[in-house]
């Protein structure tokens, strides 16, 4: 028999028991349809959750000067600042009130910090330019609690006036210092604590030694750490979970599918015994009636997985989920060859099948 | 004229160590020939046609065709052997429903491998030999039982086989038709054909040349 005359063959089968085909084809179509939509569903719900860990600050590591022993001078932090695994960094002194040196004492205060490295690192300019040694800037919050009209002028602490050069937000994750007034560091100033935004929350822990070995503290109790590794730790199983999530309804799915597809082929070739039993008395060899049965079902079952795929990546477009062209082509790919394998079985009964005791049953 | 098909020494027995239907049978059929195969219901007449059909294996003993073994031969090439070297027709005629006269005649063809083209002419000589040309796009609901009958023993022809084996062709039918299908196998001996009919019709079995009881 010729590809051309078994395909021919099949169409002709595939055409006239209608609904064992219909069944074949909906059944690769729910296959493809749910897996689409569904692994779509979770790969979406896992960037989610990537995206609300990361805003929760499970990059940032950071590192105190419990006992107060300098341990923190500006050359550590640019030191820190530049690993190669470090996102940002700056070191920050503790927090002083200041208030409005045009009003004097007894107005109200705002804190203020000293900001060692880079200040862009941690503030948005709003107004204003970024100040030189020495000099400030206020937040909007702290703008008008100390009364600083239009965000110049001079704050003091009773020991030292600082000129106001301008306004900022501060950026994530320094929430902190929305509420005071930075003031860029002069090379005197020694940090108190050092913030270090690692590139991913993955690279945390990294950060995390190597700026324990740049500080290089004679006693462990003398650097107090907050560290985030075990934030990054949960991520990474949240991520494993959904992973392993999807893959079992992927094999759920594609196994209930490939199941019923076996049967509904089963009842078809138990419902054609006549017609098998006599291609094989006409001489069809066993070979050949396995290639029929699976062709016959291969055929429904690409059309349904062409219009699954349509209907899953419109179902996952609508979940907001873009499950990727490669994902979805090899679904679709998985989906056919589940149907097809499942038709195996039946096939090979099929063609085992007695052709004398078909032929004399009526 | 060669007898192409013989059997020695032939036993079976649908069950081990059950009742052997021919006790060691052995029998040349006539080429060129009609064959009867005669004898009391259940006495195996069938059986030994799906035998020298090659789709039960004898217990014991040979089928030779061509000169060859073939009883016994691998599931495979026993079912190129009927594709290609047998014929059947069956008591109801055992046609595709849902495909026409033509496809139906061409299917034996499709199992040995003969194109399209070619079985195709084939089958529409056999057709126009049995008077049938007329019905070639008629699917079987679409017929009589006669016609279907013969359009069976246009089948059975069209891979022009050596040996046409035919189980009861007339037992459905009436004397008028029957006499129409048993002359079509007649006509079927021609270049030394051999044909073997298993009937207990005492009418069909005036009508052929040899018989074998069983
Ligand atoms: N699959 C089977 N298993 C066991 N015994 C069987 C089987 N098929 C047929 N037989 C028995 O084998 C014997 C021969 O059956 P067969 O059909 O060859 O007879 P027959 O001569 O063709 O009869 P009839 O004239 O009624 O068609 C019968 O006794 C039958 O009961
Ligand atoms: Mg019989």
């Amino acid at each position: 028999m010729t590809v051309r005359q078994l395909l021919r063959e099949a169409i002709a089968t595939v055409r006239t028991s209608r609904v064992p085909s219909a069944l074949v084809a909906l059944l690769t179509a729910v296959m493809c349809a749910s897996t689409l939509a569904t692994v779509g569903r979770t790969v979406s719900a896992e960037r989610e959750i990537q995206a609300r860990m990361d805003a929760a600050g499970s990059k940032v590591v950071v590192l105190r000067d419990a006992q107060n022993k300098a341990l923190l001078p500006p050359a550590v932090v640019d030191a820190i600042a530049h690993l190669s695994v470090t996102d940002r960094a700056i070191g920050l002194t503790v927090p002083v009130d200041v208030v409005n040196g045009a009003i004097g004492p007894g107005s109200t205060p705002a804190p203020s910090w000293r900001v060692i490295g880079d200040i862009s690192a941690v503030a948005t300019l709003e107004h204003g330019r970024w100040p030189r040694p020495g000099e400030a800037l206020v937040s909007e919050p702290a703008r008008s609690q100390l009364g600083l009209t239009d965000g110049y002028g001079w704050v003091t602490s009773g020991t030292e006036d600082v000129a106001v050069v301008g306004t900022f937000t501060a950026r994530a994750p320094f929430d902190t210092l929305a509420c005071g007034v930075v003031i860029a560091a002069t090379p005197s100033d020694v940090a108190a604590s050092m913030h270090v935004v690692a590139r991913t929350a993955a690279d945390a822990q990294r950060v995390e030694s190597l700026s324990i070995s740049l500080i290089n503290a004679p006693f462990a109790q003398d650097l107090a750490i907050e560290s985030p590794v075990s934030l990054a730790q949960l991520q990474q199983q949240v991520g494993r979970d959904l992973g392993s999530v999807s893959r079992s309804l992927v094999l759920g799915v594609l196994g209930g599918g490939a199941l019923l597809t076996a049967i509904v082929v089963l009842a078809d070739v138990l419902v054609r015994r006549k017609d098998l039993g006599r291609r094989r008395a006409l001489g069809a060899t066993r070979a050949t009636i396995v290639a029929l049965v699976m062709v016959r079902t291969a055929i429904p079952a690409l059309l349904g997985a062409g219009v699954g795929a349509a209907v899953g990546l419109y179902l996952a477009n609508a979940l907001n989920a873009q499950p990727g062209a490669t994902f979805a082509a090899s679904i679709v790919v998985l989906s056919t060859l589940a149907a097809i394998s499942s038709s195996a079985l039946p096939a090979v009964y099929a063609a085992h099948r007695d052709p004398v005791e078909v032929l004399r049953t009526p | 004229m060669n007898p192409a098909l013989e059997i020695r020494d032939l036993s079976f027995g649908y069950r081990r160590g059950g009742e052997d239907l021919f006790g060691g049978l052995s029998h040349t059929f006539a080429a060129g020939a009609v064959t009867a195969l005669t004898g009391a219901s259940g006495r195996g007449k069938s059986t030994l046609l799906y035998m020298l059909g090659l789709m039960l294996t004898p217990t014991a003993g040979a089928v030779i065709l061509d000169g060859k073994d073939v009883g016994a031969a691998s599931d495979a090439d026993r079912s190129r052997i009927r594709a290609r070297q047998l014929g059947f027709v069956f008591q109801d005629a055992a046609l595709d429903p849902t495909r026409t006269v033509l496809d139906s005649v061409l299917e034996p063809s499709l199992y040995a491998g003969i194109p399209r083209a070619v079985a195709e002419c084939h089958a529409r000589a056999r057709l126009e030999d049995l008077g049938l040309s007329a019905r070639a796009d008629h699917r079987p609901g679409e017929i009589s039982g006669g016609q279907a009958q013969r359009v069976a023993i246009c089948r059975a022809l069209v891979n022009d086989p050596v040996v046409v084996l035919a189980d009861e062709p007339t037992g459905n039918l009436d004397r008028g038709n029957a006499e129409i299908v048993l002359s079509a196998l007649r006509g079927a001996t021609g270049q030394g054909r051999t044909v073997v009919i298993a009937t207990h019709d005492p009418f069909v079995i005036a009508h052929t040349d040899h018989e074998v009881a069983l």
